[in-house]
């Protein structure tokens, strides 16, 4: 039985276009195999799949032409479109995310924003942490040269900064630091009576921040030093005096030794605790005996009582260094003549090699 | 009592779409339409999607009510818009995130027009198939089908609109287009 033949027999059947005979041995036919009566099932449901989209194709050929009847300019007119229900509702939701979006964005900008901020601060806390120390070195190095114009002085003799020297020969070399008479026009040099004297830079050292000055002036008479070099390494402990010039007159004061090493561990310098003010700096550091052991030079303007001295082996060998012509005459050998004596005594006896640096520019 | 009065009325429509009674069809339709019409306007929808809306309500109604089980619970306005409704906002839904469905429209549908549409969705799904495997059949095949089953010709009538001798020709034509349209339906629905 072919396919064609086996529709036409199920269409026959189903329809009830069969005789008696042939239904009876199509009934047989279904019963003894299986694969037809699925044929026959499937056919039925076939055909009321086929029925049911009949009838839906019928009905909907119907409502088009229903469709076609109705006046949609009528039904338009009464139906004015009301505020859309759903648009509204979704508008509302828009609005409620484009808030809640801005409130994130705000939110999140913000947070960036101070992380920011936050992550700056700490940079440039650091940073400035450096640069303060960086500056430290020149704010208070510049901090010690006395600005003498601000003090007042006599019109006549407008010093611009001013610092402390002292003379290291009996024939008019003075040392000083380097950044007091850095840069300067003329410089002159004043001692405890008030007398000036022309002075000029022979020998700067940038690195250890000293400066040798020569009185050029012929009517400075030299004496001889009362007070000696000594190179060795003041220990930690030492107490140690200083003489310098923050204001117009000379100033005392004393302290220690803190440590072996300056700003940053320099190890040229020493860290002294001593009272130092602007116009301390170039001012000899001596231990109890009258020994020059350093220059003063500035000091760590974040905390109080820290100073720096440049260690006096610098200066020996600044002097050693010395082109031979320009070698002041040393007279290191000769005998201290401050040890043993009060510190007032001392003092009285250093005040006149201790002077004042005003220099110009 | 009004109510009562309505609920006959629209039993006696019901009755006659099942009977393919095509006034009572035509009442139904042009009675329900504008307010559907209105839904999906208000809704930004077109003209066009509240005919296909509406359409789809109705051949649900239909098919339900060829079924002879259908009881009406509530007006059959109120039926169809809802039906419509949901439909509506079903394939809103499926279209695009911000329209979803309102809770407050969730509610007013009854949870047994969930299951019409439900098993609608299934008869749908047939019907396109069906739909697809007439569509790919030749003529004349297609014409003499549909006459059959959609226009309910007679094989003495479908004989002589396409010249055959006799309804016997005709029926043997029909048998073989029927056995195609089984095959590619079979074919469609198992894939």
């Amino acid at each position: 039985m072919n396919e064609f033949t086996l529709i036409r027999d199920i269409e026959r059947y189903l329809e009830g276009e069969m005789t008696v005979q042939e239904k009876t041995a199509f009934e047989a036919l279904r019963q003894s195999d299986p694969a037809i009566n699925a044929q026959v099932e499937a056919h039925i449901r076939f055909m009321q799949e086929l029925e049911g989209y009949g009838r839906r194709v019928a009905l909907k050929e119907k409502m088009d032409h229903i469709h076609s009847t109705l006046d949609m300019d009528v039904l338009r007119n009464i139906t004015p479109p009301g505020p859309a229900r759903v648009v509204s509702i979704s508008r509302r939701m828009l609005t409620n995310m484009a808030a809640a979006a801005c409130i994130a964005l705000v939110t999140s900008l913000s947070t960036i924003a101070l992380m920011q901020r936050a992550n700056r601060q700490k940079t440039t806390a650091q940073y400035e942490d450096v640069r303060r120390t960086l500056n430290n070195i020149q704010r208070s190095q510049n901090a010690l040269i006395n600005d003498i114009n601000s003090k007042k002085r006599a019109p006549a003799n407008p010093g611009t900064y001013g610092g402390t020297g002292f003379a290291i020969s009996n024939n008019g070399y003075v040392v000083t630091n380097y950044h007091v008479v850095a840069g300067a026009d003329s410089i002159y040099i004043q001692n405890t009576k008030g007398e000036a004297f022309k002075a000029t830079s022979v020998f700067e050292d940038i690195s250890s921040d000293l400066a040798i000055l020569k009185i050029t002036d012929s009517t400075f008479k030299g004496q001889a030093l009362p007070y000696s070099l000594k190179p060795q390494k003041a220990l930690r402990g030492e107490d140690v005096f200083t003489l310098g010039y923050p204001r117009d007159e000379i100033v005392y004061g004393e302290g220690y030794i803190s440590a072996q090493t300056g700003f940053n561990g320099d190890s040229a310098a020493y860290q002294v605790s001593i009272p130092v003010n602007p116009g301390n700096s170039g001012a000899p550091l001596m231990d109890n005996k009258g020994d020059v052991i350093g220059i003063v030079t500035g000091k760590q303007s974040t905390s109080d009582g820290i100073a720096f001295a440049v260690k006096s082996a610098h200066l020996k060998r600044l002097l050693e260094e010395m082109p031979k012509d320009k070698l002041p005459k040393t007279q290191w050998n000769h005998k201290n003549r401050l040890e043993g004596l009060s510190r007032v005594e001392q003092v009285k006896k250093l005040e006149e090699f201790v002077y004042m640096v005003k220099v110009y520019n | 009592m009004k109510h009562n009065q309505n609920i006959e009325r629209d039993r006696e429509l019901l009755l006659g779409l099942a009977r393919n009674d095509d006034k009572a069809l035509a009442t139904i339709y042009t009675e329900n339409f504008p307010s559907v019409l209105r839904m999906v306007l208000q809704y930004k929808g077109s003209e066009d999607d509240a005919k296909d809306l509406f359409q789809e309500a109705m051949i649900i109604l239909y098919e339900k009510v060829q079924q002879d089980e259908f009881d009406l619970y509530s007006k059959l306005k109120t039926f169809l818009y809802a039906i419509c409704r949901h439909l509506w906002l079903k394939k809103q839904q499926n279209g695009s995130w911000q329209l979803a469905l309102p809770d407050e429209l969730a509610e007013i549908l009854p949870g047994e027009d969930l299951n019409i549409t439900q098993e609608h969705q299934q008869k749908d799904l047939q019907f396109t198939i069906m739909e697809q495997a007439m569509g790919n059949m030749g003529e004349p095949c297609k014409t003499i089908l549909e006459d059959y089953y959609v226009r309910k010709m007679s094989m003495q009538e479908i004989a002589e609109k396409f010249g055959y001798t006799n309804s016997e020709n005709a029926k043997n034509q029909k048998y073989k287009c029927l056995m195609r349209l089984k095959k590619l339906f079979f074919d469609q629905y198992k894939s």
